[in-house]
């Protein structure tokens, strides 16, 4: 049952990321997009990581697949054209290349050893919350200051010159 | 084999999909969507190590990298749109201009 859960979400996931890739038109592009990443929530439910599968979906598949919708829609289509699809002969050279880096990591993963498990999760979302905001408390107050910063920067970038 | 094993090779092959994707794309848009598939890779790691060890740690490294994704994606589309506007439609190999 494991196996069929899983041939079914990696299926639709690589599916998803490959038509992503490949695709020409850019609003198909975000639609694949948004697809791979249901699908990448849904692995996260089998996972057992809820809370993570959750925010998968507020946070992607809602706030980043509408900032990019709307930042397509700003662009005009007939200047956009003339630069959509794969550049050839890149294609040609990197695949073969990454093909062989994806067997050789696969090998290292087929072949290696899982540390022993060092403990229990009962309560995912519990557990999930008391760590953060005691062992994790201060890389999370340095988050708020990255998204600030992100924040002034986008504004910064996006006004018009005067 | 491992369904764990199998699910860091899925991780891997969403890692190098999208790498290829930064490689191979003509347009700015969906390179920066392919820098997100590679994220994704990485997340999907980071829980599987999680499942196998029983731990809640890479979770919250997942929700450290979900946070600079955002920041990412408001930065990276406002230089893209910033690039069209001030320099007109390019592909990504006509912006050399630092190079020049």
């Amino acid at each position: 049952m494991e196996w069929v859960i899983f041939g079914f979400l990696g299926t639709w996931l690589i599916l998803s990321a490959l038509g992503t890739v490949f695709v020409k038109n850019p609003i198909h592009v975000i639609l694949f997009f948004l697809s791979a990443l249901l699908a990448m929530s849904a692995i996260f439910l089998s996972l057992g990581a809820e809370l993570l599968a959750g925010i998968q979906l507020i946070i992607y598949a809602v706030a980043i697949v509408v900032f990019y919708v709307l930042a397509i829609t700003t662009i005009p289509w007939e200047k956009i054209k003339r630069f959509e699809g794969v550049y050839k002969n890149e294609l040609f050279v990197a695949s073969p290349i990454l093909l062989l880096l994806f067997i050789f990591m696969s090998y290292m993963v087929l072949e290696g050893e899982f540390a022993k498990p060092s403990g229990t999760v009962e309560d995912n979302v519990r557990e999930l919350g008391k760590e953060l905001f005691t062992s994790y408390l201060f890389p999370f107050e340095v988050a708020s200051v990255i998204l600030l910063v992100a924040m002034i920067g986008a504004i910064v970038l996006g006004r018009k010159e005067e | 084999m491992d369904i764990m094993k199998a699910y860091i090779i899925l991780s891997i092959a969403l890692f190098l999909i999208g790498l290829l994707g930064v490689i191979v794309r003509k347009n700015l848009i969906t390179i920066l969507v392919s820098t997100e598939l590679m994220l994704n890779g990485i997340n999907l790691a980071l829980v599987t190590a999680d499942k196998v060890l029983g731990r809640v740690d890479g979770q919250i490294f997942a929700f450290f990298i979900l946070t600079v994704a955002a920041a990412e994606v408001a930065v990276g589309l406002g230089l893209v749109v910033a690039i069209f506007r001030l320099r007109g439609y390019e592909a990504s190999h006509e912006i050399t201009h630092l190079r020049d």
